[in-house]
């Protein structure tokens, strides 16, 4: 096992900035999900760690070694793809069996990996199959088994889930998270799915246009994003952002104060706060502000209600039988604890937050 | 549904206006000679005979003549894919300046008379010794298959995920070992076909084969020079000789002949 | 890991040298040879040769009329099939095979099979005679009837290349997405105007390359007339033929293949500037 460490790496494609100085480590058995919107760069940056591209500065490192100038095969990883790339001319078991028959691993040890790694997916039943005979999801098992067989020091796995259907991506996250877990296999993974994310990491690294915004466990960027772009990204229905002005020292909001948590940074600023955090109330309440409900969304778990307040617009969630009409006004509750404040002009988030 | 069989009525006779010309000379080179020269002649064969065919085998020359179109066809197949294997590939999986200067050049190739090549080309193998070897005719071949060589070999590299080699990568393959054991046996059945191809370009030839050989000459170029003064069913037979190999071959790449042309199967 | 740059250059640099030798510098040659001289001097006198023979007028004349003639009928009729093939559910298979069969054939093995057919003694006369239309069997492919011996090498050629302008329609053909038709479709446009409007216009770019490939090839028949009548209907490839073979002149048949490349050349730009404008026109 090891651990990756990459240093201000850089990327151009053509004009575009790809990787704009990334550093990021990931530690020993550790499970790290690589989480932005397309384009921003965490396919790349997989992509330099595997040996795929080369970066244009900066430096990887894997298990303390400096692999930066080595190609893929001799870096000891093994990648999951996207679409799979499974060998349509080998069967499943020469599938699984690839990577140690490169190694020249004696046929009682190829044998020994494969079926363990069969067994790990449970495709068992399929070893002497083709992959065209295989449906997508049993494909992506032959590719996780292919690169557990190899029992590698680190695991890269590209949107590997992405091409399943909404009910087997469901189950086969769950499956990973409980067979990476116990296999303890430093992994890397690649989504710009935030429920993926926050689902299977120890830590998220958030990226934006080639940059690290924010690296940190699950339940810190979801709560305590660094910027309006993590705060909107994680969380669905993302995160609100109300512009409040500054009187004082403090927010004003409605009739009532708040305090800020360091020195305001300008007239307005950015309270953050989740549709989950913002108690809806018929009649008004203390520390309280009112808005109108536009459009109500019967979800099943909870009634999704998109308000708005002042040209600004909100999203709220409340219990299924809470009376909600399109043109009703209602009170709203920021619950104290939970919110966010960030600067209007960069999106930052103010230092140390409540 | 009318419409369906007004067009499927078009679509059979365009196919017999194809298929009876071949049938009307595969009868006359398998009759005996009397019926070559009968007439009026019926559409259906009156005899079936190898007369005419083993008179065609026994005329001095015809078998040399056929090795001759073995091996210029065999050479030219494998020329056009140890040349134009690996610029398809190159073509396929790398983005490099001057990738498409290369493509024009390929495509001028075939765009140009092929006698504007065969000419200059005749003069100077006689310097060099190449006049009236399968090997000069082999090479004009090539040319003249190459780009089909290239262009279809490039569409058949792209058709096959770059993921794979790049999987085989990560799996301990160099490049060299990722394209043996992945790319080769899916790219197999499309080298086949276009190294079939590039056969019967060459066994087909004619104008270049009669330039530059004289006493080695390929089918086509023995025919050609023997025909006015030929009997005719010497020159039926040839005719016939001349068609079926390439038809048999023809028809056992015919699929992948059209996933190579960009005709995909429905 | 930087070597990696070279790669391709490699890859590529095989048929490179090979094209060079074989394609570049013949083709220079031809022209030097085409304008040297006895001596070795820069002269026009293979031209002037070239121009001042017996059959040079009516080998340009055949050329271009046999171009002329044959390659609109090739396309045509290719669309026709093209489109045919679009209309039949079973069986596209085996229909596509059958009409592209003539491309594994040899012209010369084509004009052999025509020749069956036009010969004194052959199929056509055997037709007419059963039809009751003649009696006696008779020359079509003498040069006293260049115009019957024009026709069946026309026929001939119709025969064997209208595939290769039918593969390329077929694959243009394809890569036409079938919405357009049916966004047409619903807007209530009939099957004629919904070929005008919409398939015609996207065949565009297939239809120039299959009009500048077979023309060029068009302009090199030899094989096919040959075939069916030696030098009864000259032209141009032929009389590079004679003229290097039997007149062993190869300077003159420089001068011919110049001037088939020329008249190449010249078509070629005309279907460019033709479906340029023709673009624009629609734009």
């Amino acid at each position: 096992m090891a651990g990756i460490r990459v240093q201000n790496i850089e990327k151009v494609f053509g004009r575009v900035k790809a990787l704009d100085g990334v550093s990021l480590e990931v530690r020993d058995q550790e499970f790290v999900v690589l989480l932005g919107p397309s384009g921003c760069g965490k396919t790349t940056l997989l992509r330099i760690i595997a040996g795929l591209e080369h970066t244009e500065g900066g430096r990887v490192f894997i298990g303390e070694r400096d692999v930066t100038a080595l190609p893929p095969r001799a870096r000891k990883i093994a990648m999951v793809f996207q679409n799979y790339a499974v060998f349509p001319h080998l069967t499943v078991y020469e599938n699984i069996a690839f990577g140690l028959r490169m190694q020249k691993a004696p046929p009682e040890r190829v044998k020994a990996q494969v079926d363990r790694a069969a067994t790990l997916m449970h495709i068992e039943n399929l070893l002497g199959r083709y992959p065209a005979q295989l449906s997508g999801g049993q494909r992506q098992r032959v590719a996780v088994a292919r690169a557990l067989a190899v029992e590698p020091e680190v695991l890269l796995m590209d949107e590997p889930l992405s091409n399943l259907d909404a009910l087997l991506r469901l189950e086969m996250r769950a499956e990973l998270k409980r067979l990476l877990a116990e296999s303890r296999t430093t992994t890397l993974y690649v989504t710009h799915d935030q429920v993926e994310a926050m689902s299977l990491a120890d830590r998220i690294a958030v990226m934006n246009a080639g940059r690290l915004v924010q690296y940190d466990t699950p339940m810190k960027v979801y709560q305590e994003p660094a910027d309006t772009f993590v705060g909107g990204f994680i969380g669905s229905p993302p995160m609100n952002f109300l512009r409040l002005p500054i009187e004082g020292n403090r927010a004003k909001l409605e009739s009532f104060a708040l305090e800020l948590p360091s020195p305001p940074p300008g007239p307005e600023v950015l309270l953050g706060v989740r549709p989950e955090d913002l108690e809806a109330y018929l009649e008004p309440q203390p520390q309280s502000f009112p808005a109108e409900v536009l459009v109500v969304e019967p979800l099943g778990p909870h009634l999704l209600l998109t308000l708005m307040r002042e040209q600004q617009p909100l999203k709220v969630t409340v219990p299924p039988d809470f009376p909600a009409r399109p043109g009703q006004t209602l009170w709203l509750r920021p619950q104290p604890g939970r919110l966010r404040w960030l600067e209007p002009e960069s999106g930052k988030a103010l230092a140390s937050s409540a | 549904m009318n419409a369906r069989l007004v067009y499927l009525t078009l679509a059979v006779l365009l196919a017999l206006w194809v298929l009876v010309p071949i049938f009307l000379i595969a009868t006359l080179a398998l009759s005996d000679r009397a019926s070559v020269f009968a007439w009026p002649k019926g559409i259906l064969p009156q005899h079936f005979s190898l007369e005419t065919i083993s008179f065609f085998f026994g005329v001095e020359g015809v078998g040399k003549a056929i090795r001759n179109s073995l091996v210029v066809a065999g050479l030219t197949l494998l020329f056009a894919l140890l040349l134009g294997a690996p610029a398809g590939y190159a073509l396929a999986r790398y983005r490099f300046a001057g990738a498409d200067a290369y493509r024009i050049l390929i495509l001028m190739t075939r765009a140009f008379p092929l006698a504007i090549l065969a000419i200059p080309l005749s003069v100077q193998f006689i310097h060099l010794g190449l006049y009236d070897t399968p090997l000069g005719v082999a090479l004009v071949h090539t040319a003249l298959a190459l780009p089909f060589a290239v262009l279809v070999t490039g569409s058949l590299f792209l058709g096959i995920p770059k993921e794979l080699e790049e999987a085989a990568w990560t799996l301990g393959c160099s490049r060299v070992q990722a394209f043996v054991r992945v790319v080769l046996p899916l790219a197999l059945p499309g080298l086949t076909a276009t190294a079939i191809f590039a056969f019967v370009i060459s066994w087909n030839e004619v104008f270049a084969a009669t330039l530059l050989t004289l006493r080695e000459r390929t089918l086509p170029a023995f025919l050609l020079s023997a025909l006015n003064d030929s009997p005719l069913p010497f020159r039926f037979a040839g005719g016939f000789f001349l068609i079926v190999p390439a038809l048999v071959f023809i028809f056992v790449i015919r699929r992948y002949l059209f996933t190579l042309w960009g005709i995909a199967n429905r | 890991m930087r070597s990696e740059r070279y790669i391709p250059y490699l890859l590529v640099l095989p048929s490179v040298l090979f094209l060079l030798f074989l394609f570049a510098w013949p083709l220079l040659e031809a022209l030097l040879l085409s304008i040297r001289g006895a001596g070795g001097e820069w002269t026009l006198e293979n031209f002037q040769r070239m121009a001042a023979d017996l059959y040079f007028k009516d080998a340009i004349k055949y050329t271009v009329l046999l171009a002329v003639v044959v390659v609109p009928l090739q396309v045509v009729l290719a669309l026709c099939l093209a489109l045919l093939l679009g209309g039949i559910g079973k069986g596209r298979d085996l229909f596509l095979y059958v009409w592209t069969i003539p491309l594994g054939i040899s012209d010369l093995a084509a004009g052999i099979v025509w020749l069956a057919i036009f010969t004194e003694r052959g199929y056509l006369n055997s037709f007419l005679q059963a039809l009751g239309v003649i009696q006696e069997p008779r020359l079509w492919l003498s040069y006293e009837t260049p115009a019957i011996l024009f026709l069946a090498v026309v026929a001939a050629e119709v025969w064997r290349a209208t595939a290769i302008v039918f593969v390329i329609l077929v694959a243009g053909l394809q890569l036409i997405p079938k919405e357009y038709g049916e966004a047409a479709e619903v807007f209530g446009a009939s099957p004629w105007r919904r070929f005008w409007k919409v398939t015609l216009p996207l065949l565009t770019p297939s239809l120039q390359v299959a009009l500048i490939l077979r023309t060029i090839l068009a302009l090199e028949v030899f094989a096919v007339v040959v075939a069916l009548g030696g030098r009864n209907l000259p032209v141009l490839a032929g009389e590079a033929y004679y003229w290097y073979n039997a007149y062993q002149n190869p300077g003159v048949a420089a001068a011919y293949s110049v001037l088939i490349l020329g008249i190449s050349v010249v078509a070629t730009l005309v279907y460019l500037r033709l479906m340029r404008s023709r673009q624009e026109a629609a734009v």
